[in-house]
């Protein structure tokens, strides 16, 4: 009983100290932030910002001509000594014509004298001008009042009081006043600021769209592998993975260089001949399907054929490179055929895109080879290596896992030589290799009768991170990661090897024998059966990647791409992709997280395989929420795409920035005014779709 | 014939599910299992067709050693057991003919899959599987829209798809009212005599086993309880398999 109330004593107690000490933090944030009460007060400042806003709010839509009406006088700037009036020839008066008296008709400086004024138009604006003896002209506004014009009687009169200005060396001269009166000229039209705005409207939003419409395929497919329910159950066997691994950058250059060869063949035979393209390309397209109905899977029982299989692969792969150099090369040709109209625009599309595809040629034609070498590697490798011995299977695994280990190192170490902070990757991974190794041979030598105890595993746990840490201070210091972080420089281009002009540079190779040594030790240990968790891998490593780019503004990413293509709505587009890409990339794989996993189950065990099981069970229960989320997409872009313009990044952005660095508040008025338009009926469309597709 | 030996499955976690479990199921034959919840009849189930990799033991079915079964190996004997579940994992937005569809995915060239191609005869064979459970008239309705008895028939055709030898089910019933409950059993045991597929169903319900197994095999915490003739359950083995406190229910 005591002690309940006395704990419930101390918890308050606890509560209290918290609440104070979010008051301090709270506080400290009041004065970091600025926040200062004297300075809204000020009277000058608050006539400015009312005025910034009046403006803001009269925006500059329309344009009107007017009729201009003057009539003038003069007028004696300080009366003469005598005290004489000073008679000016003024012609009289004529009938109908606007004329004006100003009393007296000679005053100091900052005296008020009375202007009235004659058959001027009724009802309409006018203003009073003070011409000197140069012929400047400056407005003078009327005494009582901060506007420049003012409005006439009903009659056509007006009576208004104006204040002789001071101007140095004025003292006996004769200035002229002159009144000018306007009406309004044929109907209001639309203002010049009104049809630029509309004009980059019209830009702003296609830059939203089509920056959105690009992400949607990266992001989608990225949002599988950043699918933690889909990724974790994904496990292959280290050894299979190995082969995997060192068939890789073997792959990439052979599909660089000879799917490369096949691809650009297609592309230039498309864009040269039409008709012999389009017939290679139904004959590819009727061969490959011939081809693929043949390797069915054999009915009942299991005969594995990997050469059959690989032979599959390899003729879908050629087909595949060719008739995407195909299709590019009849895109580049059916671009060049049209100029102008819709179909101008059509054709400068597809060309573009068809450029596109022969530029990405050997870079497709590479990651195609990568892939399709490693996984014919891998099929073979599930064959071969269950048959080898004991102490065969040791050795080979050594042997694949160095050459492996130096292969992921080196081509991380590339990527780290491209700028400082990117060189601590280096160390990472290899700490991440490391962290495996002291545990393995604790469990080999001490462990092996209780494996499962909570000591052994803290042990084990310790162990990796010693490990972890002992790699990572050695890579570091080995590749001199510290000096490049401060200094910013990028480590010396020292070659190392060079053979048929690929370099191999010092920092690469020293990271690639770490690599070799680190992991060769590793899978000496675990063996080739050993299940590596590879989805859990490339769930991490997407994931990091998306978070790491979303987390970069897009005004941010803007100024870099306005360096590299130059200011405009291109850039703009590309700096809205890209986080786009990162942002769907999340939001979409977090949908796949949030499905029913029932059906996943259902299908795998019917036989479905991987690629099936996300046809048809994944794709149905994502395509309602996918849809929903790229409406909201285009919304934030068409928001953001408004401001990109600021960084140079095109849009109607660029325009407000400059009207607003010019104090025409008026004109800014338009543009912010377009854009309230077009984000709430943007918004309110997305949000109408979005509620029909759920 | 499906022959389980020295079965047994540690999850993670540490909990032992199933506990060296041997048993012989000669071809034809209709198996209820049953058993409390957590008493391991759904890990069982799932070994067999390696929705759960067991921890150690073996599972021979004609002749091929599932647990050793490499990727490829392993979906060409999936697609030759079919198997039907207590929430029926149909895809809900998707219509009643893609769903049983999706059962004759092993079959099909995963490259049609693609481009969501489905072969013409596939479509008939579909149909027909939809006709023999009764449900034919709602092949383009949307799976959500049907109930549950009906849900569980559009499951059973699904797994017809696949033309199996042997079928799972995993508490088939538990999600249905007894009436329903029948007709869905009816159909098994349909599957059962007309096909002379083996079945191994886990049921709740004594009751549902007494009325439609040949055999009936009762686990409590892994290890078998009760292997023999759903007659030869007594008062006292069925305190024995669900516990002191429980109570026999008829489900009529």
């Amino acid at each position: 009983m005591n002690q309940t109330s006395s704990r419930t004593a101390f918890r308050r107690l606890l509560m209290i100290i918290a609440l104070a000490i979010g008051l301090v933090i709270f506080s400290y944030g009041w004065s970091v932030t600025q926040i200062n009460l004297d300075r809204p007060q000020e009277a000058i400042r608050q006539q400015n910002a009312g005025n910034a806003l009046r403006e803001l709010l009269s925006p500059r839509i329309f344009d009107q001509d007017y009729d201009i009406q003057a009539a003038t006088t003069s007028f004696l700037v300080s009366c003469p000594a005598d005290g004489s009036t000073p008679g000016f020839e003024n012609a009289a008066p004529t009938e109908g014509q606007p004329y004006i008296v100003v009393t007296p008709a000679c005053a100091e400086s900052n005296e008020l004298v009375t202007v009235q004024g004659y058959n001027f138009y009724p009802d309409s604006l006018a203003r009073m001008n003070w011409i000197t003896t140069d012929g400047e002209r400056r407005i003078r506004q009327i005494a009582g009042s901060t506007e420049d014009n003012f409005v006439t009687n009903d009659d056509g009169t007006f009576n208004v009081q104006i204040e002789v200005p001071r101007i140095r060396g004025s003292t006996g001269e004769t200035h002229t006043i002159e009144a000018q009166g306007s009406f309004p000229k044929g109907a209001p039209r639309f203002s010049e600021t009104s049809s630029l705005v509309l004009e980059k409207m019209v830009e702003t939003v296609f830059l939203a769209l089509i920056a959105t419409t690009l992400s949607i395929l990266p992001s989608a497919i990225l949002s599988f592998f950043a699918a933690h329910n889909l990724m974790r159950p994904v496990r292959i066997s280290l050894g299979n993975l190995l082969v995997g691994v060192v068939f890789l950058p073997v792959g990439w250059v052979l599909g660089s260089r000879l799917l490369g060869a096949i691809g650009l063949a297609g592309f230039h035979l498309g864009s040269g001949e039409a008709i012999v393209a389009t017939a290679g390309a139904g004959t590819i397209f009727l061969f490959a399907t011939a081809v693929s109905s043949q390797i069915q899977p054999s009915e009942k029982n299991v005969s594995r054929n990997w050469m059959r299989a690989s032979l599959n692969k390899l003729l879908v792969s050629v087909g595949l490179v060719f008739v995407l150099g195909l299709l590019g090369g009849l895109g580049v040709l059916f671009g060049r055929q049209f100029d102008e109209g819709i179909l101008g625009y059509l054709s400068n599309f597809i060309g573009s895109v068809g450029e596109l595809i022969g530029l990405l040629m050997p870079l497709a034609a590479g990651v195609v080879g990568a892939f399709i070498l490693s996984s014919i590697g891998t099929s073979f490798a599930t064959d071969t290596l269950k048959k080898l011995d004991a102490v065969t299977a040791r050795v080979l695994a050594a042997v694949l896992g160095a050459i492996s280990g130096a292969i992921v190192l080196g081509v991380i170490a590339a990527i780290g030589m491209q700028a400082a902070w990117l060189g601590l990757l280096t160390p990472f991974i290899a700490a991440l290799i490391a962290g495996s190794i002291l545990p393995m041979l604790y469990d080999r030598f001490f462990a092996s009768a209780a494996p499962n105890i909570p000591s052994a595993r803290t042990v084990r746990q310790l162990l990796s991170w010693i490990g972890a840490a002992a790699a990572f201070m050695v890579t570091f210091s080995i590749l001199s990661v510290g000096r490049t972080l401060i200094e910013g420089t990028l480590p010396p281009l020292t070659p190392a090897v060079e053979f048929s002009g690929i370099i191999i540079y010092v920092y690469v190779a020293e990271a690639m024998f770490i690599g070799a040594v680190l992991g060769g030790a590793a899978s000496a240990l675990s063996g080739l059966q050993a299940t590596f968790p590879i989805g859990e891998l490339l769930y991490n490593t997407t994931r990091t990647i998306l978070n790491a780019l979303r987390s970069i503004e897009p005004l941010i990413m803007g100024l870099v791409f306005v360096i590299w293509v130059g200011i405009g709505p291109f850039a703009g587009v590309l700096a809205l992709t890209l986080h786009s890409i990162a942002s769907l990339g999340k939001l979409f794989s977090e949908q796949i997280e949030n499905i029913d996993s029932g059906p996943i189950e259902a299908l795998q065990s019917t036989g479905a395989n991987r690629l099936q099981t996300i046809m048809y069970a994944v794709v149905p229960q994502i395509v309602p929420p996918y849809i929903a989320f790229t409406m909201y997409r285009w919304d934030i872009n068409v928001r953001m795409s408004t401001i990109i313009g600021f960084v140079g990044g095109g849009g109607v952005g660029f325009l407000l920035q400059q009207q607003i660095n010019l104090l025409r508040y008026r004109d800014a008025g338009v543009a912010v005014l377009a854009i309230a338009i077009v984000v709430s009926v943007l918004d309110f469309a997305s949000a109408s779709i979005r509620e029909r597709v759920t | 014939m499906l022959t389980i030996e020295n079965l047994t499955k540690v999850y993670d976690n540490g909990f032992k599910a199933l506990d060296n479990i041997n048993l012989e199921i000669p071809d034809g034959q209709f198996v209820a299992i049953i058993g409390l919840s957590g008493s391991g009849k759904s890990t069982l189930l799932r070994c067999i067709n390696r929705l759960i990799d067991p921890t150690a033991g073996r599972i021979i079915w004609d002749g091929l050693d599932i647990t050793a079964a490499g990727d490829d190996d392993l979906r060409q004997i999936r697609r030759r057991i079919g198997m039907i579940f207590q929430q029926f994992n149909l895809v809900k937005r998707s219509t009643v003919l893609t769903n049983v569809l999706s059962g004759r995915l092993g079959y099909i060239n995963p490259l049609f899959s693609l481009v969501n191609y489905i072969p013409r005869a596939e479509r008939e064979r579909a149909m027909a599987a939809l006709k023999r459970v009764g449900i034919a008239d709602k092949a383009y309705n949307r799976a959500s829209a049907l109930s549950g008895g009906q849900q569980q028939r559009v499951g059973i055709a699904r797994a017809l798809m696949q033309q199996p030898e042997l079928m799972l089910a995993d508490e088939p019933v538990a999600s249905l009212d007894p009436a329903t409950s029948h007709s869905v059993m009816k159909y098994l045991e349909a599957l059962n005599k007309e096909d002379g597929l083996t079945i191994l169903c886990s049921l709740h319900f004594l009751s549902l086993a007494r009325a439609y197994a040949d055999r009936v095999i009762a686990l409590k915490g892994g290890i078998v309880e009760f292997d023999g003739l759903p007659k030869d359950i007594d008062e006292e083995r069925f305190k024995q398999i669900y516990g002191e406190e429980a109570v026999q229910v008829e489900i009529h």
